[in-house]
């Protein structure tokens, strides 16, 4: 019987800045929730109440919005990994409150559901890995699989030898502590590294395959795709104000005490949160989410985007497959283009189609700016009047 | 203060009542103390916090009792003044928020009677008066004994002869009712039970309850039988939990984006009608605030912000001295700040304002507190509770609160043009990036922190609606790090204050880039000439203060009657953690409580 799980949220997500420069991976939201929720709500709805959480980086978001999980039918108790190390040296963090024989593991900013974590608890073996197929297998730990026990983890190989995948969610066995300790010793700290030793000690690790949900987000433009995906599973509600002459169409959920203006058009599915001002004529377009306390003023086209919240965005604007950080001001005739781009981020390569701008926290951006496909812009940055701006901006700078 | 509780149900009454009082000791943590009533009554007490008194109950299996957590106001701290008290019978047993003003008049006379007394206190001659008028029936007696009292009180009792039942009398001092399902509470505030229920009764002043397993009785102050609404409190008891934060304030402080959304929610639109705040009150020739501590300078802000956007002439008062100053301007309106809504001195100075037929518009957190019933208009802060004793987020709150009435009043009275609040308001609703932006540089904040710990004088100056600010920053500070620091004027710093500056007085300036920002540069450079260490708290954009300060603490760029806010929120980091480097005791200080219910 699993009663209590682990969820490692220490991490930072370096690879999303500009929006982990202030919030853990684990909070970037997706249709309005931060990916962490869903991996708390996948355990609720899997039976499982009782939740340790590894926190670390910019860990007060989290203990803010989490509370002592109540809200969300579970019991959270917090560890701190004072320095991210490594994600098998933060699971080591919450052992003094795991005295289970048996516990989850789950990676925090994953997006998962129950379908995935069920069988993985219904599993009568006592290390259980949970793995998927994935079409790019070497940024992953890649798996060898043999009658259904893992025979072998590859962390990013250079040349996969399959296209399985693991998921980073595990039930593992008390006796794990142990492997974690002696690898500690040894100065290894990855988490994939030690199920590995654990498998070489003759450790039995078994594969499991579904259909539940797992979704990582590595790159800003996959919170883009991701957001269009969870978005696909919304219901209808509104519990804002909806003036005459606003046409709504599709699934779209709209926060108390939102305003939406008249000669609005909203295709679904879009969500938008609480205390919104939306127009007049304004049009959005799926698969969009907007959070708490966005004005968007009239005579703007918003699709497939995410507006966190407190964003404003001016008149006659357009925003295309971007993701707009906490608090932006935005001015009016503001264009991001859609299209593609070569983008270097640390040392790899990676070619992007169809994607907009990203946008850090508090940037003030002035009227009659346009930005180039996967530009890049940091936190509090400012971009002055008639700008067309491309690459990456650094945090907190100034384009004149 | 102190905080009050009594369960009657089906639980484990021990652990319902020290959990109880657990969540209550912000109100007051010398002593405490629980009556445990089955077929016997036995009283525990101790000095020092609940968990020594948790020590000494032993595992008992009871359903009912009373138990108290003490702030001492008459009797020194000591196991014998610790409440419950007893009857010389040792058969009542009662506990008391408040005090008894004739107590010593009634404590002679029932000495002159035989009565025998163990402590100092006003509460036990309570326990005596009952004894005497009781004749089988506890609610009978207390009804008797209460009307000999002078004062204030929330009072609960237990009689060995009747288990099966509590009651319960208000005067004054808060009393609220859990109603659960065959189980009741009864309590000086919500926390202490929510986390067993959010059905609440508010018991108003004399009134009287009796609690017992089968229900609840209220009773008006003719002993007629009256029937109450239940309200369902949407508070959860999460809340009032730190999850994972080392302190209540550390919490509450990081709560802050978050409870100024919710202040602000549904209440200001940058289209029309820009700010419904649901309180039907016609713009005033004059605005009075009366209000205590924090909220009080809230208050001087807000006369800042009636003054420049709505034009009307603002007073502001404390509400202790209020009631000894002779014209009450009855023309104008008074507007009463207070987080609990039961601050004694501020509740006084209202009653006194009524009397002479000024209308009263309260700021409060609390719904259905006292203040809000005095009131003709509440607005509520909408923070849920605020449990750490130094008010952090309902400040920030009240000083919002204050903004909106003054863009309010200034728009119905036309002296601010729509375009300039439709501006204010598009700042208030990045509030919570503005106060995220601050969060996010906490470390920087400690590290300054670290420079003035060792200190034993801090000085805070500012100008214009930064000097109540100024204010708050040295009263957080010398709140919960007992470091000695003062705010002043800057202005005022040359004519008396000046001699006491050396190099070991750090001042920290808060300045802002407006009318004011030249002549704070010209006494930040007075300042650092008798070699002060000077800490600005400026603003993004602002370079040139850089040359003339040691240290710079960045807010976003704002206009100052919205950076008040997260100005406000610098300055409680800046306090919590000097205070956290000294390892003082930040949720709980010395020798203060929550919610100052005594004069």
């Amino acid at each position: 019987m699993i009663k209590k799980a682990v969820i490692l949220a220490a991490g930072e997500g370096t690879r999303l800045k500009p929006f982990t420069e202030n919030a853990p991976k684990a909070m970037i939201p997706v249709a309005n929730k931060p990916v962490l929720e869903y991996v708390v709500n996948a355990l609720v709805k899997s039976g499982i109440h009782n939740i340790v959480i590894v926190v670390g980086y910019k860990k007060e978001s989290i203990l803010e919005y989490f509370g002592d999980g109540n809200r969300f039918g579970a019991e959270i108790e917090y560890v701190t990994q004072k320095e991210q190390v490594g994600t098998a040296h933060a699971l080591l963090q919450a052992e003094k409150y795991m005295e289970e024989d048996n516990f989850l593991v789950l990676p925090g900013d994953n997006i998962v559901d129950e379908k995935g974590i069920i069988p993985l608890i219904k599993e009568k073996h006592e290390m259980v890995l949970l793995v998927k197929k994935h079409p790019q297998p070497s940024k992953y730990g890649v798996v060898e699989i043999e009658e259904g026990v893992i025979k072998n983890i590859m962390e990013k190989p250079v040349e996969a030898k399959s296209n399985i995948v693991s998921t980073g969610i595990y039930k593992l066995n008390k006796k794990i502590w142990e492997i974690l300790h002696d690898c500690a010793k040894k100065g290894i700290y990855d988490l994939t590294n030690v199920i590995q030793e654990a498998i070489r000690r003759g450790h039995i690790l078994k594969a499991v395959e579904n259909e539940g949900k797992w979704m990582d987000i590595v790159y800003p433009w996959d919170l883009i795709h991701v957001n269009a995906k969870i978005l696909q599973e919304i219901s209808y509600s509104t519990a804002g104000k909806i003036e005459e002459n606003v046409v709504i169409k599709g699934k779209v959920c709209i926060g108390e005490d939102t305003v939406i203006r008249s000669g609005c058009y909203i295709v679904g599915p879009v969500v938008i949160g609480k205390n919104c001002e939306i127009g007049p004529n304004v049009c959005i377009f799926p698969s969009t989410s907007i959070g708490d306390n966005v004005t968007i003023n009239p005579f703007t086209e918003i699709k497939n985007s995410i507006l966190m919240e407190g964003v404003s965005i001016g008149s006659n604007s357009l925003i295309l497959s971007s993701v707009i950080g906490k608090g932006c001001f935005i001015g009016t005739h503001f264009s991001t283009i859609s299209g593609g781009s070569i983008l270097k981020i640390g040392d790899e390569y990676t070619e992007v189609e169809n994607i907009g701008a990203f946008v850090g926290d508090g940037t003030i951006i002035k009227s009659n700016v346009v930005l180039r496909p996967a530009t890049r812009i940091g936190v509090e940055c400012e971009i002055e009047v008639g700008n067309v701006v491309g690459g990456d901006i650094r945090s907190r700078c100034k384009v004149v | 203060m102190c905080g009050i509780i009594g369960y009657v149900g089906f639980r484990n009454a021990r652990e319902i009542l020290l959990e109880g009082l657990k969540r209550l000791d912000y109100r007051g943590y010398d002593s405490a103390g629980i009556g445990l009533i089955s077929d016997k009554l036995i009283v525990y007490k101790e000095v020092g916090e609940i968990e020594k008194l948790e020590k000494q109950v032993p595992a008992i299996n009871t359903t009912a009792g009373i138990g108290h957590t003490r702030w001492a106001t008459h009797g020194g701290v000591t196991k014998a003044n610790a409440h419950p008290h007893t009857d010389c019978k040792k058969k009542i047993a009662v506990v008391h928020n408040g005090i008894i003003e004739n107590f010593k008049e009634l404590r002679e006379e029932l000495i002159n009677r035989g009565h025998k007394f163990t402590s100092d206190t006003d509460t036990e001659v309570v326990a005596h008066l009952v004894e005497e008028a009781y004749d089988g029936c506890l609610e009978k007696a207390v009804s008797s004994a209460i009307k000999k009292l002078k004062g204030s009180y929330a009072l609960a009792f237990v009689s060995k002869d009747e288990p099966d039942k509590i009651v319960a009398a208000r005067k004054e001092s808060p009393l609220v009712i859990g109603v659960g399902d065959n189980e009741y509470f009864v309590a000086s505030d919500i926390p202490a039970f929510l986390k067993y229920t959010n059905r609440v009764i508010y018991i108003e002043d004399g009134e009287k309850c009796i609690l017992s397993r089968k229900g609840v009785k209220i009773f008006d102050e003719n002993d007629k039988e009256i029937e109450k609404d239940i309200n369902v409190v949407d508070w959860s008891i999460e809340e009032a939990e730190k999850a994972g934060f080392s302190h209540y304030m550390l919490k509450e402080i990081y709560e802050q984006p978050r409870s100024i959304a919710d202040s602000f929610r549904g209440r200001i639109y940058e289209k029309e009608p820009h700010v419904t705040l649901n309180v039907d009150v016609e713009v005033p020739e004059s605005i009075t605030i009366v209000a205590c501590g924090t909220s009080f300078y809230a208050g001087l802000a807000g006369k800042y912000m009636f003054e420049e956007i709505a034009d009307i002439p603002t007073k502001t008062e404390l509400s202790s001295e209020y009631r000894y100053l002779g014209r009450k301007d009855e023309t104008g309106l008074i507007i009463a700040i207070s987080q609990s809504g039961e601050t004694a001195d501020t509740l006084a100075a209202v009653r006194g304002a009524k009397k002479y037929g000024c209308k009263v518009l309260a700021i409060t957190n609390v719904v259905g507190s006292s203040l809000t019933r005095i009131a003709d208009y509440t607005i509520l802060t909408r923070c849920g509770p605020e449990i750490g004793v130094a008010a952090t987020k309902t400040f920030t709150a009240q000083l919002l609160m204050l903004l909106m009435l003054a863009l309010d009043m200034g728009l119905k009275k036309g002296t601010i043009e729509d375009a300039r609040v439709e501006e204010y308001i598009t700042h208030i609703k990045k509030l919570p990036s503005y106060i995220q932006y601050v969060l996010n540089r906490n470390e920087e904040i400690k590290r300054i922190a670290e420079e003035i710990k060792d200190k034993e004088t801090v000085f805070f100056i500012g100008r214009g609606i930064n000097y109540p600010l100024a204010l708050e920053g040295a009263l957080k500070l010398k709140e919960i790090s007992y470091i000695h620091a003062e705010g002043f004027a800057a202005g005022e710093l040359k004519h008396g204050p000046f001699a006491l500056l050396t190099e070991e007085t750090p001042v920290v300036a808060v300045v802002a880039r407006d009318k004011t920002y030249e002549k704070m540069l010209a006494n930040i450079r007075e300042v650092k000439a008798r070699n002060s260490p000077v800490v600005a708290i400026a603003d993004e954009k602002d370079m040139d203060v850089e040359s003339y300060v040691d240290e710079v603490i960045r807010y976003p760029v704002t206009p100052p009657v919205i950076s008040c806010i997260p100005i406000a929120v610098v300055l409680q980091l800046l306090a919590y953690h000097a205070a956290n480097l000294r390892g003082c005791p930040i949720d709980k200080p010395r020798n203060l409580a929550k919610s100052v219910t005594v004069e």
